[in-house]
């Protein structure tokens, strides 16, 4: 990706420039350089700087420097004679004006422009602001700081509650994009001039039914702006006539339609609030890092949260989704926000900067005289408190009171997901999230229902109202009648009764009814993990995720300490086979003393094995660990990400180098992960050098339907149902026939409708979540090998997902 | 040909042009405020403290192009306006010139003066009349060289030079600003005296006094 250096007088300027311009590409970074100011407040530039930072971003793709005025030019130009000239001749230097350039610019960068191109973007970056200046057809030059020539209007405020925060909201909306100055202010209160672009602002003006407002504007859009706001008042604010933001009792709410089920299971009790996040008020924020990195860190999370609302907003009736504009609105608040940037500036930490001005917004709300107004302030608190979880630090979700509950929470981060206690925890209802988050697959990994996606509304329910939901279906029942809980009662009992079937015969091997021996392993990589996997039945441990041992750390283990990992692994196992793999890890997740440059697409990047055999010393100490582990405990090892034959070659050299040292374990069974459809394709050429293939179908699955599972835009997208992906399990299967067995250690082997579908297409071993182990022996005994196969064929010839699930075979296998 | 500048005459001629411009900073600067942004005397005083603050320093080089071209990349890292590439270019030009030597004679000097003054002009792509230091630099080092070419003792020559370098200075008053800052006022340039200009007066009169035995103040 091509860098981009900013060079500017004043620091500050060009931290926010850079700062809007990152707003443009979020999630894809580009690498940029500041080169501004001769500290933090002393305006100037230095060549030396400048040369420094070209250094900083410069890669193959080269840099474009963009720079303000005056020495910028001269010191920029100076620079390219301090730095080597293979550096300089693809280093840019750029005209184009320097905001506008750099947004440009950056944009231009993250979507993979050459240096010319993105150069050529930024000299381009004035034609909008030209023609829309232009389009007015009056091009006047807007004075500075002089008194404005105001044009004025009047306007009556008619809705029912006044100028609440949805009709706020909706006057800042009418004004966004014009070129004029707005201020208003009410007349009936004679209170002062505030900026009409500010929502908390209008709201402080106490704008209640038959007031008075009164707008002013300037600059070359002023008479369309107040055209705008007059013909805005005409309409009521949109407000409709009956329209009333106040709920019902949430009690009686109908639960909301989008709710989604995220973990199978039923669950009927009374309702626990998840121990709430921080507030305003009280919060611990790490110390700030430098302004800069805080300013990141406020725009992150600010993005965060307005994708939730959008989110939320998009599930709920036309009608109402305005209420959530006002959040939105808020979050775009440019008085909230220049008070929380200066905050930064001065050195605070973002989350300290955010709540301070959230803070005093809301209380500006809640110290109004009117009651409706007042209570605004509470959507001031949730959106800044919203932000703020996303600013700090995810804090487990202390479950601290006894008895058994249903959890209700906004969201659950994984790290919360993952300290739920299954025991205490009935059902987990978020008003926010996705099925298909780390956080739903750690929660249905726990065997906690989930529903998740259901509602701001669930928040507001009484602590301790009772809830019946059905989590496979999604129903979710509110207070339900004695029927209700009688009938989820009864689904519940035929649902244990097959779960404790399931666990009685957890420990005998998993055959089909036409006796053919299919091993069912588990995914472990702790040892606790392993002690539960050993008493839920597993016959192996199919999948060690040995990055567990790498991550959050200074330096890498070394050998020993791997070694006594792995063995504690196989010891709480009971000296069962464990499968480890080789460290997993690219350029999405990278480790501190593994760095790793900056990739435009890790997914597509030096990961798994491609990263070990760049680092052929940090993979060497891992094959000596497992060796020397496999010479005390049974053992496979498998390579992830391999999709050509010559990396398998070149990493099966390195085990041997180390076998010649550490002597061959006998039962050492060497394996590949089959995440590529490269590798699925050219399975028989792997065959003559592996004992067994590994599908990880969640891999498989992005890589062949093209689809990130964590973009919720294209998650649906990522179907291991869709006929592509079996044509490759069929395909690593025909490859490996008579040579190598196939396991499948993705979720998809956990899904009870797949395993019927997984056998027929000639896979002979699943590796699930511990606790899916006991259920899915039972699909294999209910299966049988001759059936399965039919079903395969038949699935084969499907074209789309849906058609295969709509299969008599793999419906089936769903009812119990 | 005797030597003219050695390493200690190289160092007291940037040690009294800092101190020049430290006395005339405000100067400098109010003048800068009629036609720039007022930043060129307390940049450039800033930018030469801290040259004297790395002369001195123990680490410090201590032959001619070598202290040449620190001074200069101290200019370009401190002084944050034009200034400071365009002196800074100014002495790194001169440093390549002199080379790593312990004394410059006469032509050796007006040779690096020529360097600095093409790196100068290429670096602000200015010429003659355009209302920067270039109109007090190219007289300067034209007499400079003029005056050594006739065989003028180099006490004269660098007199002479420091002479025309306040002419050209005086000269910049009636110009017409077309380059940096000052080419935003147009018209409104015109009545005032370069601020670049009058501070690179003040380095050649700095030179005769400190390169001219016996020569002190004016």
């Amino acid at each position: 990706m091509v860098g981009i250096v900013v060079v500017s007088h004043s620091r500050a300027l060009a931290r926010a420039a850079v700062a809007l311009a990152e707003e443009m590409t979020p999630g894809r970074p580009v690498p940029i350089a500041v080169a501004a100011g001769l500290d933090e407040e002393t305006l100037g530039t230095d060549a030396a700087a400048i040369a420094q930072a070209i250094g900083a971003v410069d890669g193959e793709d080269g840099s474009v420097v963009l720079m303000d005025l005056g020495s910028a030019v001269l010191s920029a130009e100076m620079a390219l004679e301090f730095i080597e000239d293979d550096v300089r001749r693809r280093t840019l230097l750029c005209s184009a004006p320097l905001v506008e350039g750099l947004v440009a610019a950056v944009v231009a960068a993250a979507g993979g422009a050459g240096r010319a191109e993105v150069a050529e973007e930024a000299r381009n970056g004035l034609l909008g602001k030209q023609s829309q200046l232009a389009d007015g057809g009056e091009v006047v030059e807007v004075e500075q700081q002089q008194p404005q020539p105001w044009a004025t209007a009047r306007l009556t405020i008619t809705p029912p509650h006044g100028l609440h925060a949805r009709p706020a909201a909706k006057l800042v909306a009418e004004l966004r994009g014009l070129n004029a100055v707005v201020e208003i202010r009410n007349v009936t209160k004679e209170s002062a001039w505030v900026s009409a672009a500010s929502l908390s602002r209008i709201a402080t003006l106490g704008l209640r039914t038959g007031h008075e407002a009164e707008a002013r504007a300037s600059g070359p859009a002023a008479e369309e702006a107040l055209q705008r706001l007059t013909s805005l008042a005409a309409r009521n604010f949109d407000e409709s006539a009956g329209a009333s933001a106040t709920t019902g009792s949430p009690a009686q709410q109908p639960f909301p339609t989008a709710a989604l089920p995220a973990s199978p299971g039923i669950a009927i009790g009374p309702i626990r609030h998840a121990v709430s996040g921080p507030t305003l008020e009280n919060f611990e924020a790490e110390p700030a890092t430098s302004p800069v990195d805080e300013k990141q860190r406020l725009e992150s999370a600010l993005a965060t949260t307005r994708q939730h609302i959008h989110e939320l907003r998009a599930t709920v009736a036309q009608g109402e989704s305005a209420i959530f504009d006002a959040h939105l609105a808020l979050l775009e608040d440019p008085a909230l926000l220049n008070q929380t940037q200066a905050a930064i500036l001065a050195g605070q930490p973002a989350a300290r900067a955010w709540a301070a001005a959230t803070l005093e917004a809301a209380r500006q709300f809640e110290s109004l005289d009117d009651e409706y107004l007042a209570a605004r302030g509470a959507d001031v608190r949730a959106v800044g408190e919203q932000v703020l979880a996303a600013l700090l630090p995810q804090i487990p979700i202390a479950e601290t009171r006894s008895g058994e509950a249903i959890l209700v929470a906004r969201d659950l981060a994984p790290a919360q997901a993952a300290t739920l206690d299954p025991d205490t925890t009935l059902a987990v209802i978020t008003a926010y999230g996705s099925p298909t988050s780390h956080a739903a697959i750690l929660t249905r990994a726990r065997g906690i229902p989930a529903i998740v996606a259901a509602g701001t509304d669930v928040l507001n329910w009484p602590e301790g109202t009772v809830v019946a939901l059905d989590a496979t279906t999604g129903e979710l029942i509110v207070s339900p009648s004695p029927e209700t809980i009688a009938a989820f009662t009864g689904r519940a009992e035929t649902a244990r009764a097959a779960a404790e079937a399931a666990q009685a015969d957890a420990h005998q091997p998993a055959i089909t009814r036409d006796g053919f021996r299919i091993l069912v392993g588990a995914n472990a990589s702790t040892p606790a993990e392993a002690t539960a996997a050993r008493a839920l039945g597993a016959d192996l441990i199919g999948l060690v995720r040995t990055e567990f041992l790498f991550l959050g750390r200074e330096s890498a283990p070394d050998v020993d300490e791997q070694e006594s990992a792995y063995l504690d692994l196989a010891d709480a196992f009971g000296g069962e086979r464990i499968t480890l793999r080789t460290l997993d890890v690219g350029g999405d997740k990278p480790l501190g003393y593994l760095p790793m440059p900056l990739e435009a697409n890790p997914f597509l990047g030096v990961r798994g094995l491609r990263l070990g055999l760049l680092r052929t010393e940090l993979l060497t100490d891992q094959l000596r660990a497992i060796v020397r582990t496999a010479h005390q405990t049974p053992v496979s090892v498998m390579f992830p990400m391999v999709s050509t034959l010559d990396e398998l070659l070149a990493a099966r050299s390195l085990l041997d180098q180390v076998l010649a040292t550490e002597g061959t374990p006998p039962g050492l069974l060497v394996g590949i992960m089959v995440e590529v459809p490269a590798a699925a394709l050219k399975a028989a050429s792997f065959a003559p050098h592996v004992d067994f293939f590994s599908i990880g179908t969640n891999d498989l699955t992005q890589y062949t339907l093209a689809a990130e599972r964590g973009n919720e835009a294209v998650a649906a997208l990522g179907d291991p149902f869709d006929p592509a992906v079996l044509h490759l399990i069929r395909a690593t299967c025909n490859g490996a026939a008579g040579q190598a067995e196939v396991a499948v250690c993705g979720e998809f082997a956990a899904d009870p409708r797949a395993v019927s579908l997984l056998l027929g297409l000639g896979v002979t071993e699943l590796s699930v979540t511990s606790r899916r182990v006991p259920e899915t022996k039972q699909r294999v005994r209910s299966a049988s090998l001759a059936q399965s196969r039919t079903t395969a064929e038949q699935a084969l010839l499907r074209a789309t997902s849906e058609e295969v699930r709509g299969l008599p075979g793999v419906t089936a296998s769903h009812d119990r | 040909m005797s030597e003219i500048v050695d390493v200690s005459t190289l160092k007291s001629w940037l040690i009294r042009f800092a101190g020049d411009v430290e006395e005339h900073a405000a100067e400098l600067t109010e003048l800068d405020s009629a036609i720039g942004d007022a930043d060129h005397g307390s940049n450039l005083a800033r930018g030469m403290k801290a040259v004297i603050t790395a002369l001195v320093d123990d680490e410090a080089p201590d032959s001619i192009g070598p202290i040449l071209k620190q001074s200069g990349m101290t200019l370009v890292s401190t002084v944050g306006g034009a200034s400071g590439p365009l002196y800074g270019t100014l002495f790194l030009r001169m440093a390549a010139s002199a080379g790593d030597c312990d004394a410059l004679g006469p032509q050796s000097l007006a040779q690096a003066f020529r360097a600095g003054l093409d790196g100068v002009a290429a670096r602000g792509k200015a010429t003659a009349g355009e209302k920067t230091l270039l109109d007090a630099l190219i007289p300067a080092v034209d007499t400079l060289e003029s005056a050594l070419a006739e065989g003028t003792p180099f006490d004269d020559a660098i007199r002479a030079a420091a002479d025309a370098a306040e002419a050209g200075r005086d000269a910049t008053i009636p110009m017409l600003a077309t380059k940096g800052r000052a080419s935003y006022l147009g018209e409104r340039s015109v009545g005032h005296q370069d601020p670049g200009a009058t501070s690179l007066a003040l380095l050649f009169r700095a030179a005769a006094n400190t390169m001219i035995d016996g020569e002190d103040g004016k």
